[in-house]
């Protein structure tokens, strides 16, 4: 099987910089629009993000020509594009069917998912959270959460 | 000049004041004893819950959680060998073989009164070191506190050691985001993409708490640790009747604040660097250098006082020019900006009732690790450490979205914030630094307001920027440390050439 971690352009560094260098390079277009002084310094740093990108980019390849291997970025893939897909789908819950309700299920939902499968503990626990949450945001300090944009169609 | 030192300790020990220090100290070594979790982050998640508060509150509780983290990560260093923060590795390397010979009681306590120590020496030298130096700054016309602010930011790159390239990029990214809004001076829009939320610039705090509370949180779900944490009892005696066995430790304590205060000022080095100088210094001098490494309790004092005597400290250069010394002071920056006060010479002018309270914050925060550290509560915190991980994970998640979402009540700073987010993560996991991104935020949009009323002042004539004698000064210093460190590495390295030869 190949190793995909150690071809040339799948290496996290190099990724890294092609991403820097699109980006930076996109970003440079409107800039071309404004005033010579406003664009100076988003200019000045665009530019300086292309040029240490493609260093970066050269770098990267030395050392892959080297035979050095790229050094892994996470641990567990799987588990961190899972709680960070988990973290915005709760975002989009907030959004969308308001504070509490998703709060009441994101909490012992990424616990459970993640290695904490105690019943009587998740439920004590989402139960602590979201009390807390209404005495010291809600009635002490009178904050307003989203009621989420569902309810209001 | 220390007189409205003096004005500022009436207002700090008001009850609500006091009890923000109290309550800070306290969270802080809960978010210092649980690894994965640091004082920047704990910061970062708390800073938008400050918004409503009267701004002593606010420090209070940041000054608060600062030096409790900082002697939090003692607990697990010293009980399982897992330091709690960066800082607290050197004390892990005498600390637990303590624990292991049942004396992780008194390894705790010899923590507690050293981070205290070290905490008091650099709350000390911000009070005497921090007014002379802000009525110097005070004189400083836009072109000097543009190589004032260009100065910050090559000196945190340049003299953090790690890959330049890296920060410079880190750098970089954090001044572009700066430029973001409304122009300051035309008030054209710049890189809104037609969002109005964006007009008035990307908050700091939005920025911050991406950057520093996402990253950890899905570290804490990607491995989720088990730690056995000590279910009986430490057994301490009451921590002043071990005092008179600390007493040996006074050079120690002495030569690791000094390091620590120095480390704390110098842009770019932390908490982990002054214990570990420390710890090898104080080992260098022993008289039984064979025993350090088994169970020395000067080594546990050594590594302590050291990370916390740079606490204070790295808000000197914060407070009186705008130049943060570490990851945690340029979050307190933000803290600061947050509540309208603008680090720099004017703050002392404008509030100084507020920048001296917040600095007797510090000392009564020092002070506090004595009593609310001490054995009972050592024994309390060292059960902190059996808190579900995943669950502590999903909680800071909600605590994060509430805090941000609360900056002004719109969902889309928190899907900004899961954006910067995802770009910390994969920062952090490629060693980019992350102090150069929160700086070029800061100090960008503070660099350019002054380089264009530099301009304006000299009528478009790029040579004002280098007339006077302070902004040569600074241009030198600019260089110094910008090619210092290479050109060390080159003379040094001639000279080991030259000996082998």
């Amino acid at each position: 099987m190949p190793d995909h971690r150690n071809h040339s352009l799948v290496r996290p560094e190099t990724l890294t910089a092609i991403g820097l260098i699109a980006v930076s390079a996109g970003l440079l277009i409107p800039a071309a629009g404004l005033r010579p002084i406003s664009a100076l310094l988003p200019a000045a740093m665009l530019i300086g993000l292309l040029i240490l990108a493609a260093i970066m980019l050269v770098k990267d390849q030395r050392k892959a020509a080297a035979g050095e291997a790229a050094k892994p970025m996470m641990k567990a893939p799987g588990r961190v594009l899972g709680a960070f897909g988990l973290i915005v789908l709760h975002a989009v819950a907030v959004d969308l069917i308001g504070f509490y309700p998703s709060t009441a299920l994101s909490v012992p939902l990424v616990a459970r998912v993640f290695g904490y499968r105690h019943p009587l503990g998740l439920a004590i626990a989402t139960l602590i959270v979201l009390a807390s949450i209404w005495l010291i945001f809600g009635l002490a300090m009178s904050r307003d959460f989203p009621t989420g944009r569902y309810w209001s169609l | 000049m220390y007189s409205e030192l003096f004005h500022a300790l009436p207002e700090v020990l008001s009850l609500t004041n006091f009890l923000a220090v109290v309550i800070g100290v306290v969270a802080g070594i809960v978010v210092g004893a649980l690894p994965g979790l640091s004082a920047t982050m704990a910061i970062s998640v708390l800073v938008p819950f400050t918004f409503g508060l009267e701004p002593l509150v606010a420090l209070g509780l940041m000054a608060g959680i600062y030096n409790g983290a900082m002697y939090g990560g003692a607990i697990p260093a010293v009980l399982l060998r897992i330091p709690g923060t960066p800082a607290a590795v050197a004390t892990s390397f005498d600390g637990y073989p303590m624990a292991q010979k049942g004396e992780g009681g008194f390894a705790l306590q010899v923590a507690v009164v050293s981070s205290c120590i070290g905490g008091i020496a650099s709350a000390i030298a911000l009070m005497l070191l921090a007014p002379p130096l802000s009525k110097v700054t005070l004189l400083f016309g836009p072109s000097e506190v543009f190589w004032v602010a260009v100065f910050g930011l090559c000196s945190i790159i340049f003299l953090l050691g790690g890959n330049v390239v890296k920060g410079l990029v880190s750098a970089c990214f954090g001044v572009f985001v700066s430029v973001v809004g409304s122009d300051p001076i035309f008030g054209t829009d710049r890189y809104t993409f037609g969002q109005l939320e964006l007009l008035d610039g990307i908050s700091i705090v939005i920025l911050l708490v991406g950057l520093y509370a996402l990253p950890p949180v899905i570290d804490l779900l990607e491995s989720p640790l088990k730690t056995e944490a000590a279910n009986e009892s430490l057994g301490t005696e009451p921590i002043w009747r071990t005092l008179p066995r600390m007493a040996r430790f006074r050079k120690t304590w002495l030569r690791g604040s000094i390091l620590g205060i120095w480390i704390g000022i110098l842009p770019g080095a932390g908490g982990s660097m002054a214990a570990f100088m420390s710890y090898n210094e104080a080992r260098r001098t022993s008289k039984t250098p064979e025993t350090w490494g088994k169970g020395e309790p000067e080594g546990v004092a050594a590594a302590e006082v050291a990370n916390n005597a740079d606490t204070a400290s790295a808000l000197i250069p914060a407070l009186t020019l705008g130049i943060p010394g570490t990851a945690v002071a340029a979050v307190m920056l933000g803290g600061l900006l947050i509540h309208g006060l603008q680090p720099g010479p004017m703050l002392f002018r404008d509030n100084p009732d507020i920048v001296f309270g917040f600095m007797w914050q510090f000392l009564f925060g020092a002070i506090l690790l004595f009593f609310l550290g001490g054995s009972l509560a050592t024994n309390s915190f060292a059960k902190v450490l059996r808190l579900p991980r995943p669950l502590l994970g999903s909680v800071i998640i909600v605590l994060m979205l509430i805090g941000v979402y609360s900056i002004h009540g719109r969902m889309f700073d928190v899907y900004l914030m899961l954006g910067f987010g995802a770009v910390g993560y994969i920062m952090d996991k490629l060693d980019f630094p992350l102090p150069p991104v929160v700086l070029g935020l800061i100090l960008g949009a503070f660099a350019e307001e002054n380089l264009r009323l530099a301009l304006r002042i000299g009528r478009g004539d790029w040579s004002i920027l280098f007339r006077n004698p302070t902004s040569l000064v600074l241009v030198a210093m600019t260089l110094a440390v910008v090619f210092g460190p290479g050109l060390k590495r080159r003379i040094l390295g001639r000279r080991g050439t030259a000996r082998q030869t």
